[in-house]
């Protein structure tokens, strides 16, 4: 097995373990992205990496979901759409800061149309680099974040 | 259309409103005309369905100058030719007529247009913000060289 | 001029309202019933202020910037740029580097029109071929990120040149990829063309005349679609087009089936040139030398994207950060398309109608307004309109 390999059966066998235990609702934001990590989130749905067989959910309404996946730099016209959607989960919530763009504002950094990362506007509970990150780095993200959670 | 037919008819069609033309590259014309020479420039390319409204580019040419440009870009209908006709206009009171009446899709390139470099479209239908968020400072137009918008990254300052 | 609201007290309610996510729609659709009778866009969403941003950049710079206008069509992207700045400073790159750039350029129009069937197929209710198409597109992007480091945004392009080269092995790999990608999309153009299904929901959908296409402007399939043999790599070759050309694909359907068709055959014709390239690569350099101040001077190129037509207009005072950059993108232009052509549609029409055009994937997020003739304002999320659609013609016998 590739060094890659090894890691991903590692998540693997942990999304199994946590989705047995509870299976988390996730809804997705763009807050002014390339695209570029919404389609890889995207791709996590799909078969080759098929997150949906460990119960996780995309749903379309932020009433229903448990953690918040966004990418961006968060730009002046999706900032309040952001805020309201954040405010409409129940609690426990937890927002994934997904891509360089959504940290820090990545490429766009000191653009007018930016605020420059998702925690300038609502608290994140986890980052994961990358431009945009590949969809094991996504999964193995949201994991750690929820594992981390159990203890 | 082959490329050199259609640069000699773009050529032909613009010469009587046109003040001046060049070629500044094998596959483009420029054509400088006087703003109220637009329409009828306009119009002979729709006209004779020389092409499309392509873009609509308005540069800032510098507070010295005291000028705007606005650069509206047709595309030959089936083949590679740009042909710009190029509009000088004062920076205090820039203003032109909007092409709609002429070219129905150019509605959101003149939005865009008036909301980046405070360029007031005549009778364009729609004249609210294209791009900029809601709540955008009235008077503020980014593209302009005396904007009070962030341009530089922390890299290079 | 003000566009007009019509308020009544009579409320028609369909599907679950979101009061607290009332916002002004980013599409606004005045309504008769079923009919759409206007249409307006309020765009915005994804302004990051790019043009204004690049000025405050150098040249080189700037490639990484303008690589992530869209992470979807980066390539051609940053390849438009560097043709573009390479004109003013009057500089080609050599013809091993213009080679890659295309062969690089057509496997990013694979990704994006294979991208876009599982789009199309996800908004009218097709997940099976959303998925499988997805599944396929898999394939793709291996091989891109075999050759350029990257999945998405592969920053293959230098001032000058490319920064990386095609060996043996990753030309292997890519022809046996294209080999099985070529043997899928004869199975996906098969299965458009006969799934009864797919078929009513794409014929005679969005229908646009080429007189329409010519006059509004459409660019890309959507206007190749209209019967308009419109394409920059024909028209304007650039990169190493002239060396490796494509073909014409153009339909005269008119409507959303047609623009899927021409989709699907112009893989086709990706999978024949990336071979061409594999096979007859020209020896020689990857770059030549760039200087990191541009001589005064302006330039414009026009690319086609796989959305279509891509425009960048640059101004150069002889610094080392450009004076203006001008991007017009291909959904700009194809929005004209659809705000005009949509009216007389049934709204269940508006996601393939849409989805047609393949706009910029972040443009299926948004919110809607429906403004009846009769009765109050609805205001949808996409999600919401993209199941009436596919309710709306589920329930028709």
């Amino acid at each position: 097995m590739t060094n890659l390999e090894k890691s991903w059966q590692n998540t693997l066998d942990q999304v199994k373990t946590w989705a047995r235990i509870n299976s988390p609702w996730v809804i997705h934001f763009n807050s002014g992205s390339c695209n570029g990590c919404d389609i890889e989130i995207l791709a996590t749905l799909t078969p080759r990496f098929d997150l949906e067989r460990f119960g996780v959910k995309l749903k379309g309404s932020p009433r229903h979901a448990d953690v918040l996946l966004c990418t961006g730099p968060v730009t002046l016209q999706q900032r309040d759409r952001l805020m309201r959607i954040y405010e409409q989960m129940p609690d426990p919530k937890f927002v994934v800061a997904i891509g360089t763009c959504s940290i820090s504002g990545g490429a766009f950094q000191g653009c007018y149309g930016v605020l420059g990362g998702i925690d300038t506007v609502i608290p994140v509970a986890a980052y994961i680099p990358g431009c945009p990150p590949r969809p094991e780095a996504i999964i193995d993200g949201v994991v750690k974040l929820v594992m981390s959670l159990k203890h | 259309m082959s490329n050199e037919s259609a640069l000699e008819t773009a050529n032909a069609l613009l010469a009587p409103f046109a003040q001046g033309t060049a070629r500044p590259d094998p596959l483009r014309l420029d054509a400088m005309l006087a703003a109220d020479q637009l329409l009828p420039a306009v119009k002979a390319l729709m006209d004779n369905k020389w092409g499309y409204l392509v873009a609509i580019s308005g540069v800032d040419l510098g507070l010295a100058t005291g000028q705007l440009e606005v650069l509206y870009h047709f595309g030959g209908a089936d083949n590679g030719i740009t042909t710009s006709l190029r509009v000088r206009i004062p920076r205090d009171n820039a203003s032109v007529p909007s092409v709609c009446g002429l070219v129905p899709s150019a509605s959101l390139y003149e939005r865009e247009l008036s909301e980046m470099l405070g360029i007031t479209v005549v009778d364009t239908p729609n004249p609210t913000h294209l791009f900029l968020p809601d709540g955008w400072p009235d008077g503020l137009y980014p593209l302009r060289k005396d904007a009070a918008v962030p341009v530089a990254t922390t890299l290079n300052s | 001029m003000q566009p007009e609201t019509k308020t009544e007290e009579f409320i028609i309610p369909i599907g679950p309202q979101h009061p607290a996510l009332k916002e002004p729609g980013h599409f606004e659709f005045g309504v008769d019933g079923e009919t759409i009778t206007s249409a307006s866009v309020r765009l915005g969403y994804v302004h990051r202020g790019i043009e204004k941003g690049a000025e405050g950049r150098n040249w080189a710079q700037n490639l990484y910037l303008v690589e992530r206008v869209c992470g979807i069509c980066s390539h051609t992207h940053a390849t438009v740029y560097a043709l573009t700045v390479e004109k003013l400073a009057g500089i080609e790159a050599p013809p091993r580097a213009q080679a890659i750039r295309e062969l690089v350029l057509e496997l990013e129009r694979v990704h994006s029109h294979l991208l876009w069937l599982g789009v199309v197929g996800h908004e009218g209710g097709f997940d099976t071929l959303f998925m499988y198409s997805w599944r396929d597109r898999e394939i793709v992007m291996d091989l891109l990120e075999a050759l350029t480091g990257n999945r998405v945004n592969y920053s293959t392009n230098v001032l000058g040149g490319v920064k990386h080269d095609v060996s043996p092995a990753q030309a292997d790999a890519i022809r046996k990829g294209i080999d099985t990608l070529e043997e899928r999309t004869h199975h996906y153009l098969n299965v458009v063309m006969v799934d009864s299904s797919f078929i009513g929901r794409t014929k005679g959908v969005g229908y646009m005349t080429k007189e329409q296409a010519n006059a509004l402007g459409a660019v890309g399939p959507t206007a190749r679609a209209s019967g308009v043999a419109r394409d920059l790599r024909i028209n304007a070759p650039y990169a190493a087009y002239p060396q490796y050309p494509v073909e014409m694909i153009t339909d005269t359907g008119g409507d959303v089936f047609a623009r899927t068709v021409v989709r699907v055959k112009e893989l086709f014709e990706c999978y024949r040139v990336i071979r061409q390239i594999l096979d007859t690569l020209p020896a020689g350099d990857l770059t030549v030398k760039f200087p990191r101040k541009v001589k005064e001077g302006e330039a414009l190129v026009r690319v086609e994207a796989p959305r279509g037509e891509l425009m960048y207009y640059i101004k150069s005072a002889g610094g080392e950060n450009p004076e203006r950059v001008k991007i017009r993108t291909p959904t700009l232009a194809n929005w004209g398309t659809v705000l005009t052509t949509v009216v007389g549609h049934k709204l269940a029409d508006v996601p393939m109608i849409l989805g047609g055009i393949d706009p910029c994937f972040s443009c299926n997020d948004r919110m809607i307004t429906v403004q009846p003739a009769t009765g109050a304002e609805r205001h949808w999320t996409w999600e919401q309109l993209r199941r009436y659609g596919i309710a709306q013609y589920a329930g028709d016998r």
